[in-house]
C-alpha cells in the first residue's frame, strides 16, 4: 500500500494540474464546449440514486448471451399488485407474471424485446445512424385497446448542443434543446404538442455540474417544477436532495438520500416529505450473481412494501 | 390532597354523626373535583404522551432499521474486506519492497 501511494499522489497532481489547464483552456475558448447530456436525461444522478427500480414480493432475472451481440432473458416476478379502486383506496392481488425478453446489442444498433404473460410486449430501438444523428423508438403494445403506444425520437448532436424531434401515437410532437454555455452549465428547452388529449406546454431546464455536485432544475408548463442536487462526497459515495412541486395542484414533496457504491453491494436509501422510507440493496454473491433486497415503508398509508430478488447472469 | 386527609381525621376525631354528611361534603367540595379532574387530565396526557413518544420511537426505530442497518452492515464488510487486503498485501509485502 505504502509503496504504491506516491505514483497514485503523483498521478492524481498530474491529473489535477492537466484539468486545471484544461479548465484554463476553456476558459479562453467557448466556441470549445463539451457535449451536453440529452434533455431528458438531465436529472441523471439524482433519479439513480433516489428512483431505483423498487418491487415488492420476489423477482427472479435470468440472462444469458448466445453469443456476443444475442442475448436472451427470462424474468419471473411474484408478488402483489396494487390496482386502483374507487375510493381512492388500493388494494393488493397476487399476480404472477414471466417475462421472455431477447436483446441485439451492437455498438451501432441496440434492439431490445420483451413479452409478458399478460399479453404486453415491449419493443425498442437504437439505431445510431451516423456519428451526430441517432434514432430511438419505443413501442408498447397490450391487448386491452387504446392502451398500446409508440415514440419515436430523432436526436441530433453537434459540438456543444443536442437537439431532439419526437412523434409518437396520439399526434404527438414534441422537441428538445440544450446547449453548453460554460463548461459547468447547460441551458436547455422543450416545446411539446400532443394531438388527443389536446394539450401543449414549454418547459426550460438548467444544470449546473462541477466534479464535485451536480445541480438541476426544471420548469415546464404543465406545472412541474422539480429541483435537484446531487453532492459527491467520494467516488463511492453520493448525497441527493430533491424537490418537487406541482404550481397547478400544489403539491410538494422533498426528499433526501444517499447512494453508497461498495465493493461487494449498493446501497441507496431514501426518505421523503410524504413519510416514505425506503432502501434499496444490491449484493454481488459472486460474479454475475446479484441479490436484491427492496423496502418500502409508507408511514402515513402504513402501507409496506418488501423484496427479494435475485439476478443472474 | 394533605388538606382533605386532615379534615377527614379531624371530624372522625370530633363526632360520628355528621359523618357521612361531612364524607358527602368533603368529597363534594371543590378541591377533591379539582383534584380529581387534574389528575385525570394528568392520566390522560400521561398516556397521550407515551402513545405519542411510542409511536415516534417506532417511526425512528422502523426507519433506523431500514435506512441504517443494510448500511452499517455492508460498511463492517467493506472494511473487513479492506482489513483482509491489507492483511494480505503485508504478508505478500515482505518480499514486495522491489516493486518500489
Amino acid at each position: 500500500m505504502a509503496g504504491q501511494a506516491p505514483p497514485g499522489v503523483l498521478g492524481q497532481a498530474a491529473a489535477q494540474s492537466d484539468s486545471k489547464i484544461d479548465e484554463v483552456k476553456k476558459k479562453v475558448d467557448y466556441l470549445d464546449l463539451p457535449t451536453p447530456i440529452p434533455y431528458e436525461e438531465i436529472h441523471r444522478e439524482s433519479l439513480m440514486s433516489l428512483k431505483p427500480e423498487f418491487f415488492e414480493g420476489l423477482r427472479f432475472d435470468f440472462s444469458k448471451g448466445l453469443n456476443q451481440n444475442f442475448s436472451l432473458s427470462h424474468s419471473v416476478l411474484m408478488g402483489p399488485m396494487e390496482l386502483p379502486s374507487q375510493g381512492g383506496e388500493t388494494f393488493k392481488t397476487p399476480i404472477a407474471n414471466y417475462e421472455f425478453g431477447a436483446n441485439y446489442a451492437d455498438p451501432k444498433l441496440m434492439l431490445v424485446g420483451r413479452v409478458l404473460t399478460d399479453g404486453r410486449l415491449n419493443a425498442r430501438v437504437k439505431w445510431d445512424i451516423t456519428d451526430d444523428i441517432g434514432l430511438r423508438a419505443n413501442a408498447q403494445l397490450t391487448s386491452e385497446p387504446h392502451m398500446s403506444h409508440c415514440i419515436a425520437h430523432i436526436d441530433y448532436k453537434r459540438k456543444n448542443w443536442r437537439s431532439q424531434f419526437q412523434f409518437g401515437n396520439g399526434a404527438l410532437l414534441g422537441m428538445t434543446y440544450i446547449q453548453t454555455v460554460t463548461p459547468n452549465l447547460a441551458l436547455g428547452g422543450e416545446v411539446f404538442w400532443a394531438g388527443v388529449p389536446r394539450k401543449s406546454g414549454v418547459g426550460y431546464a438548467a444544470r449546473y455540474e462541477t466534479d464535485k455536485m451536480v445541480a438541476t432544475g426544471q420548469v415546464a408548463s404543465t406545472g412541474m417544477v422539480a429541483l435537484s442536487y446531487v453532492q459527491k462526497i467520494s467516488q463511492k459515495v453520493l448525497l441527493a436532495t430533491e424537490f418537487m412541486y406541482n404550481y397547478l395542484s400544489r403539491d410538494a414533496t422533498a426528499s433526501v438520500g444517499y447512494d453508497y457504491q461498495l465493493r461487494q453491494a449498493r446501497v441507496r436509501g431514501k426518505i421523503d416529505s410524504n413519510g416514505c422510507v425506503s432502501a434499496f440493496l444490491e449484493e454481488r454473491l459472486n460474479p454475475g450473481l446479484i441479490f436484491l433486497l427492496s423496502a418500502e415503508m409508507d408511514h402515513k398509508k402504513k402501507d409496506y412494501k418488501f423484496g427479494f430478488g435475485l439476478t443472474v447472469g | 390532597m394533605a388538606a382533605v386527609v386532615r379534615r377527614n381525621s379531624s371530624s372522625s376525631s370530633s363526632d360520628r354523626r355528621p359523618e357521612p354528611n361531612l364524607l358527602a361534603r368533603v368529597s363534594n367540595s371543590q378541591i377533591v373535583a379539582k383534584g380529581k379532574q387534574v389528575s385525570s387530565d394528568a392520566a390522560f396526557v400521561a398516556k397521550k404522551l407515551l402513545r405519542s413518544t411510542g409511536k415516534a420511537a417506532w417511526i425512528a426505530g422502523t426507519t433506523f432499521l431500514i435506512l441504517a442497518v443494510p448500511l452499517i452492515i455492508e460498511m463492517d464488510r467493506e472494511a473487513q474486506y479492506n482489513d483482509l487486503e491489507l492483511q494480505q498485501q503485508s504478508l505478500l509485502g515482505v518480499g514486495a519492497p522491489p516493486q518500489k
